[in-house]
């Protein structure tokens, strides 16, 4: 019970975040989306078409406030599916059976081993559908790199706060 | 049977994946139909109210410079008055004169306030306060005290959805307002003060400075408003048209009012266009 209310809580926090503060960030070139941190911190026991539909969920909810119908949803829903293998690659057997990723429960280099995948995954798969043209394509490399780097170095430094 | 079933129960997580993924790009591919999508827009009234509010937050930080924009108004406005009276005593020397046609009022102005604005991403939008009820419709033009703004793209009874110009969806039917040279002015995704006028041909005499204007030829947008001025230009010895870069009249970073063109002629002049197209002959 606990664990649910404790994801419902994190789902509004990090959409709340994203849409009235991340999104209106004026830098050129740069949006972090971090409300990816939603489906990274998901609990690796929750069964896998939970994590889908609660992709669906949250990547809807974003595109909503951002006029972006679908963009979202897709880049959540195949990171949500991503996931399980994410897991399955980077971290051992042992510490799989903790319940929320963290660098508590992964280890801090496992951890960000699958912070960084899933992350440039998703926002490769957004920021590539944005434009959906190959015209300027290294302007869209460039975003997807300076976007990665940023949510990364937020998601990172959140897990170091938490762990202080 | 049995095979196929346990087929499906090994591979329903796949399956569901694929089913959830073709749903999301099916809203991609389907964003452009306007109409059925106000519900999951921006313009829906919760993802609205709650931009209201932040809206309202970071206006508090925008007042000053939103006063020193008032003020600028204002005197632009006096001035108009100014001009307005002296016309006016002219008219009424004329009025005598029976070859003389008034000119009908058929642009009206609904002011709006901006409550979510984006200008970093490849695609932005603008969402405002005023839609269906205000008389607001999809495809009105929307401009600022500086000048053109974007297009109106979906509308809901109290919002509406404005596409930018910082958006490669639209381009803004422009001219030159030395010599009139006509060219669409297009946004290249990069950044949110510059633009691009296409189709200018190269015996066109360019200068830096040059201001564009709209071109008055579509109903959008009536002739004359500022859309920018020539910030660079380069012609390649082979190249047929410029490639000129213009410097947008408008800050979209500092925009927060508007005003959206109703143009009540606009009906009859697109039915008009309408019907020519249709019977060439």
């Amino acid at each position: 019970m606990r664990i649910i209310t404790e994801n419902i809580l994190r789902f509004l926090l990090l959409v709340i975040v994203q849409v009235l503060f991340l999104n209106n960030l004026q830098f050129t070139f740069c949006t972090p989306y971090i409300y990816i941190l939603f489906i990274l911190s998901l609990p690796v026991s929750c069964p896998r078409w939970l994590d889908l539909i609660a992709g669906f969920v949250l990547g809807l909810t974003i595109d909503m406030f951002s006029n972006t119908l679908g963009l979202h949803t897709f880049a959540c829903v195949l990171i949500a599916y991503l996931r399980y293998f994410a897991i399955k690659l980077f971290v051992s057997e042992e510490n799989r059976i903790t319940n929320i990723p963290s660098f508590h429960s992964f280890g801090v280099m496992p951890y960000i081993k699958y912070v960084v995948l899933l992350t440039v995954i998703h926002h490769t798969a957004l920021l590539a559908l944005e434009t959906m043209t190959f015209v300027n394509w290294w302007i869209t490399l460039l975003r997807i790199v300076i976007s990665s780097a940023v949510s990364i170095a937020i998601i990172i430094a959140l897990q170091f706060l938490k762990r202080n | 049977m049995k095979n196929l079933i346990q087929f499906f129960i090994r591979y329903s997580i796949f399956f569901l994946f694929l089913l959830l993924e073709t749903t999301a790009f099916l809203l991609i591919v389907h964003n452009t139909g306007y109409q059925r999508i106000v519900l999951l827009s921006s313009a829906n009234s919760i993802a609205a109210r709650m931009y209201q509010v932040s809206g309202s937050v970071i206006d508090f930080f925008k007042l000053k410079q939103a006063n020193i924009k008032l003020n600028e108004e204002n005197a632009d406005l006096r001035n108009q008055i100014v001009e307005l009276q002296n016309e006016l005593g002219r008219i009424r020397n004329q009025q005598n004169d029976t070859t003389y046609i008034p000119a009908e009022n058929d642009l009206q102005y609904i002011p709006a306030k901006i409550i979510n604005n984006s200008t970093n991403k490849y695609k932005n939008y603008i969402t405002i306060n005023k839609g269906k009820r205000d008389g607001i419709m999809p495809g009105m033009g929307v401009i600022a005290t500086d000048g053109v703004v974007g297009i109106v793209k979906t509308v809901s009874e109290k919002f509406a959805v404005i596409i930018p110009i910082l958006n490669p969806e639209i381009s803004i039917n422009s001219k030159f307002k030395s010599n009139n040279y006509i060219g669409p002015v297009e946004w290249q995704g990069k950044d949110y003060r510059f633009a691009n006028l296409m189709d200018i041909a190269r015996h066109v005499h360019v200068n830096k400075g040059d201001s564009i204007i709209t071109s008055g030829l579509t109903s959008v947008f009536p002739e004359g408003i500022p859309v920018g001025t020539v910030e660079e230009f380069s012609l390649g010895e082979n190249d047929a048209y410029y490639n000129i870069q213009l410097r947008l009249a408008v800050n979209f970073r500092t925009l927060s009012y508007v005003r959206v063109i109703r143009n009540n002629n606009r009906p009859e002049w697109e039915s008009l266009e309408n019907t020519a197209n249709d019977n060439p002959n």
